[in-house]
């Protein structure tokens, strides 16, 4: 059974965003709810690297772990999914969260009720797959349609891989093997005699 | 581009100055990283800003606004002052050298630091990385172009290229990035003042041409101008129409500007905003055809403004011709929504209204296929005439087939031709021309020589040196019957060249032959017809530097320059810098798009980017008491000004102001979103930056110099 991972190369992400839009277009996600960011560390100096963050569909979930109502569950491939039917919104997960990747509906200070929101791996949610509910509650279902999530399927320069973990692995390790190899650059084949 | 984006994989190092590509051409960023991660190449990146782009490179040069020509030819000199240069490549292919060598001699990296703030070191360890890193892909943009000197800044990336042997090269070549997936287009139709399409000028003989192409009576086409005379003049350029309409400058035109079609433009794109908006009131009509309400639409207050509401692209289907001179075809993938009409629909009715569209559609009966056809029949200059409809949707079919490598289909229905078949694709049988330049290949198989277009010999004016032009002996083709420089052909069908024979029976011929139509030629370093005939550095017209400005001036004042006075020594004021001490330079953002009337009326990029700013060093922000999330008040020697957000940031120096231009729908703080129509207000409003852009054209294009302006901050 594949395991799902998502794998952000930060030499690789530009800081577009490309993929946020990706998620929200693709999704419908209201404005204010964050699924994925991009998010930049030494912005204008050397240095500067910039990452995508979403859910990271953790394998020991502390999300799951702190939930008071079970309304958290990880599939066998892995993605961890909220019934949004069963989510009181407390936001514990929130707190457990390393990520910050559960997002809660914006309303006034005294008005902001509802479940909680989060990457959902593009696997929409508990309902039937492809029902209007489904679609409705969580966004598209790409995963049961065998398409990678919309954001890294949008990714201008494959920074962003999500998939089987063995598959995102190879295409990763086969990356930073070719990287700096040197096996291309200027006088390689001369030092090398080749012609 | 000489070359495309996908042989930039290829290279062995890159330079990028006054590019930004990662956020403006986010998809040329996976070539970019492809080939600095396999081939080990060093990114270069010279920018008034530490950029996104900079962020990947290996090489940062931070660069005075504007200075960029002395930069680049100091790489020049220092190129050839170690003997770098590639000397069998010049000898053979490049004309006006020595010419060119002794003005650059001026430029040795200790001049080049004064005038553009480089460490002389640095520039000599450039110069030294390209030299060790070839062939070099090199990439400009606006940040090169829009200057008073744009014109010479250009020409000095070119003649860098052909000192190090870097065109006509896999990897190597000049690459100037285009915005979106038909600026190419746009421009090979000269959607210009000064040319008729395919860049065949405006004299009499290019107005003949296209009376043929379009089938129409030449006389019939000279009864439409009030005099012939004004067949064969300029017009007003896209930067400097709005004077045409205000005549407060001395102007040459048969009348003032009266009517404005704006189709799929926003205004607040224009340097000196405060007399487009004033223009625009002026105008007895404005049209707008645009599928948003632009800022143009709003700021107009009187009653005579029509808004037609323009299909996007994915509601209409056509061909278009990317920033690697690639042919693609739109397919619709909806009709247009509400009320809205494609631009073939919107200019068939204008046409027939107006009473010639018997004229017009001649040729053009299946729209827009015809069009695309009449496109291949006329536009010979640059080799757009293999590029029929059904090629261009067989291509689209058949990405699968084609090498991510070198473009060429391996195979499958499109064999042998090249992704889009880039122009020049001379004939239904050629392949497009991947590279231009590249005598590796026949002309049959997409090779080409350096086309002969300036004489066969000339005199220099300051050597007093006679050189022929033609390429040297051993240079050509493989399979060329001449073995090297040979002229442009011409007469194979009488009374015609390969440009106006519209049987392209010649084109069939020099191919026949393994010879390009356009002849084998030296490019050259010396252009005779301009006012600088090797690039210099000049000042900005609102320099920084008045001390540079006695050494480095601007150039004499232009009359009737695209039919408007343009002033440069008038206008060249050293005691500016006293009251306008900051550099302004300006550019875009990721998540917007020109005037921004399409992104800022999207809800997520809105959120991403929801507010106006300036950017503003620390240290700037620090002196000037300015704090974060504090407002500043930027205003230009012009007197006019913006209030924005500042962002302090570390990406700008001390002495320099970033604005992003995409916004409007504010002008100093006070919003006009009420006088946008009901329910088409843009999400994301704020002052425009080119309120503030300075006064200041090129010399040869007249594109306004939006980079390097000065101007005061001050906290609001």
């Amino acid at each position: 059974m594949a395991r799902m991972r998502f794998l952000c190369d930060t030499e690789r992400c530009i800081d577009c965003s490309g993929c946020v839009i990706a998620c929200k277009e693709g999704n419908h996600v209201p404005v204010g709810i964050n699924r994925r960011r991009v998010i930049t560390m030494k912005q204008g100096e050397p240095g500067e690297k910039s990452i995508s963050v979403a859910c990271m569909h953790c394998s020991d979930a502390p999300c799951i772990a702190v939930c008071p109502v079970d309304a958290i569950y990880q599939r066998d491939d892995g993605v961890v999914l909220v019934s949004k039917k069963t989510c009181i919104g407390c936001g514990y997960c929130f707190m457990a969260c390393p990520f910050g990747a559960p997002q809660f509906p914006k309303g006034s200070v005294f008005g902001a009720r509802g479940a909680m929101d989060k990457c959902t791996f593009c696997a929409g949610g508990p309902e039937e797959n492809f029902s209007k509910e489904e679609k409705k509650l969580y966004g598209q279902n790409r995963i049961a349609e065998g398409k990678v999530p919309m954001c890294a399927s949008m990714c201008a320069t494959k920074a962003l891989l999500a998939g089987d973990g063995d598959v995102v692995a190879d295409v990763f390790r086969e990356r930073v093997f070719n990287r700096g190899s040197g096996v291309n650059a200027w006088g390689w084949n001369k030092a090398y005699k080749k012609s | 581009m000489t070359n495309s984006l996908n042989d930039i994989r290829h290279t062995k190092s890159m330079i990028f100055i006054g590019s930004n590509a990662t956020e403006n051409h986010p998809v040329s960023m996976q070539h970019i990283l492809h080939a600095k991660e396999v081939n080990n190449a060093p990114i270069i990146v010279v920018d008034p800003r530490f950029t996104k782009l900079a962020a990947k490179a290996t090489e940062f040069v931070r660069v005075r606004p504007g200075s960029d020509c002395a930069f680049i030819m100091g790489l020049v000199n220092e190129v050839i002052a170690n003997g770098w240069e590639d000397k069998e490549f010049i000898r053979t292919r490049v004309a006006g050298y020595q010419e060119m060598v002794e003005v650059a001699k001026h430029y040795t990296p200790e001049a080049v630091e004064d005038v553009t703030g480089i460490p002389a070191e640095q520039t000599r360890r450039v110069a030294k990385i390209l030299a060790q890193n070839r062939p070099t892909s090199l990439t400009w943009c606006m940040g090169g172009t829009q200057h008073t000197i744009g014109s010479s800044i250009t020409r000095a990336f070119c003649i860098l290229q052909l000192v190090l042997g870097n065109m006509g090269k896999s990897g190597g070549g000049t690459n100037i990035f285009r915005g979106h997936d038909n600026v190419q287009g746009a421009t090979d139709m000269c959607v210009l003042s000064h040319s008729l399409p395919g860049y065949y000028g405006l004299s009499d003989g290019a107005w003949k041409h296209w009376c043929r192409v379009w089938d129409v009576d030449y006389d019939y086409i000279v009864g439409r101008f009030p005099d012939k005379e004004w067949m064969g003049k300029k017009g007003f350029t896209l930067a400097r129409w709005y004077e045409g309409v205000l005549a407060e400058e001395e102007l040459e035109t048969p009348s003032p500007v009266k009517a404005l079609i704006q189709w799929g433009c926003g205004t607040n794109s224009n340097s000196q905003y405060n007399r487009v908006v004033k223009a625009l009131n002026k105008l007895e009509l404005l049209v707008i055809v645009d599928p948003f309400p632009t800022a143009a639409a709003a700021l107009t207050k009187t009653d005579n403004v029509y808004l037609l509401p323009g299909a996007s692209q994915y509601e209409t289907s056509g061909s278009v011709t990317s920033t690697s001179r690639q042919f693609q075809w739109r397919f619709k993938v909806v009709d247009p929504v509400y009320d809205s009409k494609d631009d073939y629909e919107i200019m068939s009715l204008l046409v027939s209204k107006l009473g010639f569209a018997d004229e017009f559609y001649k040729n053009i009966k299946e729209v827009p296929e015809d069009i695309t056809r009449e496109i291949n029949k006329g536009t010979l200059t640059i080799g757009y005439n293999g590029q029929t409809p059904e090629r261009i949707k067989k291509h689209m079919e058949n990405w699968h087939t084609f090498d991510i490598e070198d473009l060429q289909a391996k195979g499958g229905p499109c064999d042998g031709d090249y992704y889009g078949m880039p122009w020049p694709c001379w004939t239904e049988e050629h392949p497009g021309t991947p590279i231009l330049y590249d005598v590796s290949k026949p002309v049959a198989e997409g090779g080409l020589p350096f086309r002969n277009r300036f004489g066969l010999e000339k005199t220099y004016d300051s050597s007093g040196r006679k050189e022929n032009q033609l390429a040297a002996d051993g240079v050509y083709n493989p399979g060329s019957e001449v073995k090297g420089g040979y002229p442009e052909f011409k007469d194979v069908v009488p009374g015609t060249n390969w440009k106006t024979d519209l049987t392209q029976e010649t084109l069939k011929t020099a191919i026949k032959r393994g010879m390009a139509p356009f002849g084998n030629a030296r490019a050259r370093c010396v252009v005779w017809n301009f006012p600088d005939q090797v690039p210099i550095h000049r000042e900005p017209l609102h320099s920084p530097r008045p001390d540079l400005i006695e050494k480095y001036p601007t150039y004499e004042d232009q009359p009737n320059h695209y039919r408007v006075m343009t002033r440069y020594k008038s206008e060249q004021k050293p005691e500016l810098v006293k009251e306008f001490p900051y550099v302004l330079t300006t550019g875009r953002m990721v998540e917007h798009m020109g005037g921004g009337a399409e992104t800022r009326s999207s809800k997520y990029l809105s959120e991403l980017q929801p507010e106006m700013y300036a950017e503003i060093n620390p240290r700037l922000a620090n002196n000037l008491g300015i704090r974060k999330d504090d407002m500043v008040v930027i205003e230009s020697p012009e007197g006019s000004k913006i209030k924005v957000k500042a962002f302090i940031t570390p990406r700008v120096d001390d002495k320099t102001i970033f604005l992003p231009y995409h916004f409007a729908g504010t002008l100093m703080g006070e919003s006009y979103l009420k006088d946008y129509p009901e329910g088409h207000e843009p999400y994301v409003v704020g002052d425009p930056g080119n309120t503030v852009t300075n006064y200041g054209y090129d010399i040869i294009t007249q594109i306004q110099a939006t980079k390097d302006g000065l101007c005061k901050v001050t906290r609001a």
